[in-house]
């Protein structure tokens, strides 16, 4: 059988994926999108975040074959019309990224987060990006970074 | 390597889950980590997993159903946003809220938590409190045991190869009951429980449970306490005695267990705190 899903917006398909993939080996040694980070493994830190069906989830304890016919969103397919996410251009200008590794999966449950709720307050961020973690800036420029982005989609009618 | 079986409805799923070696995958959370173990080490993986997000059964919530019903394929997610389970059985809104992040939440099903049978499950001691029973579908047909009793030990349950749970089946409560749910973990978020409370109060303390879950094999309700409480004189004394009777039932079980230092205080204020809570929430709803 062949696993067929939306992947940014495209049609995706991959022969033969063991059942008990995880969704991010299918993105990242199938599909060579590599901005989906492996950390931990277990669930705790976030690096490995992506959208499924607009929710955020682990790609690590995601199956692969739970995306079959469904929607996934990467880290690769926010920017739109040749311009970054909003998100994308807060945290580089808030200065909300150091190593750069947990950033995609900080921006993929930001991005979630601003889809249900357009005006965050700063609780609402921290508790959104519970599961992702940092190890090297802090998380003050993040959330700072996330409410400028609402800010500034709010302004843009996105 | 493991096969993958996508069923559409229950009869697939239970259809496949017939086979030999099949095992049956909920939200996951739980299953992928033991399954990277299991590749690390070159242990033998399931014949087929058995994918059950497509099963729509699975998927009902109906907290005003007669019984009320929810789905063993709900997440999280689902469980704490829901409006009417938030109005009728907040305390499982309120566990499932602390369960993890918003990404394990958007995964993970209570279905799932129970099977799984952590000692440390925060959905299971609600449905414990909630004297949920399990709707357990198999070659036999279906049977309903409590969750009580459904889980045996530290992960593991009664549930026997080719069954599935389907749902629960919640107790119809009074309207008017104060419901709590308490947890105490390292920090404040995606935390495995050191200790969760479920409390579940009427206003004639005349049903009042109490349920202490990662402190015994198996989440548990607290007989002595809730024989204190019943028919009891609502107030700050009988919540501080139900709390030293929680604590004392906890060192009696733990015996001389390190985490026994934090948790036996731990438990007693915690316990009359969120009985306190209950009973101002009777207030609120009668």
């Amino acid at each position: 059988m062949e696993l067929v899903f939306w992947l940014n917006g495209s049609e995706a398909r991959a022969e033969e994926v063991p059942g008990h993939w995880s969704l991010l080996e299918l993105l990242r040694d199938r599909f060579g999108l590599l901005g989906t980070k492996q950390g931990c493994g277990v669930g705790e830190c976030g690096a490995c975040s992506v959208l499924l069906e607009g929710q955020v989830v682990n790609s690590c304890l995601t199956p692969a074959w739970r995306a079959h016919g469904r929607r996934v969103t990467t880290i690769e397919g926010l920017a739109a019309g040749g311009r970054p996410h909003p998100l994308q251009e807060a945290f580089v200008a808030a200065g909300a990224v150091q190593c750069g590794f947990c950033t995609p999966g900080m921006i993929m449950a930001a991005s979630d987060l601003l889809a249900h709720n357009p005006d965050p307050d700063q609780e609402q961020v921290a508790g959104a990006l519970a599961g992702n973690l940092c190890r090297c800036t802090g998380y003050h420029d993040v959330v700072r970074a996330v409410r400028k982005a609402a800010r500034q989609m709010v302004e843009d009618g996105s | 390597m493991s096969q993958v079986a996508l069923p559409q409805d229950l009869d697939q799923a239970l259809a496949a889950l017939a086979a030999p070696g099949a095992r049956a995958v909920a939200g996951g959370t739980d299953l992928m980590i033991a399954l990277a173990r299991a590749r690390r080490e070159g242990d033998e993986l399931p014949a087929t997993l058995v994918e059950l997000s497509r099963v729509a059964e699975l998927e009902r919530l109906e907290p005003q159903g007669r019984p009320p019903l929810v789905g063993a394929g709900v997440t999280f997610r689902r469980l704490a946003q829901d409006p009417e389970l938030r109005r009728r059985y907040p305390i499982l809104s309120q566990a499932a809220a602390t369960v993890g992040s918003v990404q394990v939440r958007s995964t993970a099903t209570i279905g799932g938590n129970v099977a799984n049978a952590s000692p440390a499950a925060d959905g299971v001691s609600a449905l414990v409190a909630l004297e949920a029973r399990a709707v357990v579908a198999g070659p036999a047909g279906i049977r309903r045991p409590l969750v009580s009793e459904l889980i045996t030990g530290p992960y593991t349950t009664s549930l026997e190869p080719g069954e599935l749970i389907t749902g629960f089946e919640l107790d119809e409560l009074e309207p008017a009951t104060g419901q709590v749910f308490a947890k105490v973990g390292r920090r404040r978020a995606v935390a495995v429980s050191r200790l969760n409370l479920a409390v579940v109060l009427d206003a004639e303390l005349a049903d009042p449970r109490l349920v202490l879950g990662s402190c015994f094999p198996t989440p548990r309700r607290l007989g002595r306490a809730e024989e204190l409480l019943t028919g009891g004189d609502p107030g700050p004394g009988l919540w501080q005695a139900a709390g030293r009777a929680a604590a004392a039932a906890f060192a009696e079980a733990s015996g001389g267990r390190a985490s026994a230092v934090y948790k036996v205080p731990a438990i007693k204020r915690v316990a009359a705190r969120a009985l306190a809570d209950a009973w101002q929430a009777v207030g609120e709803r009668s």
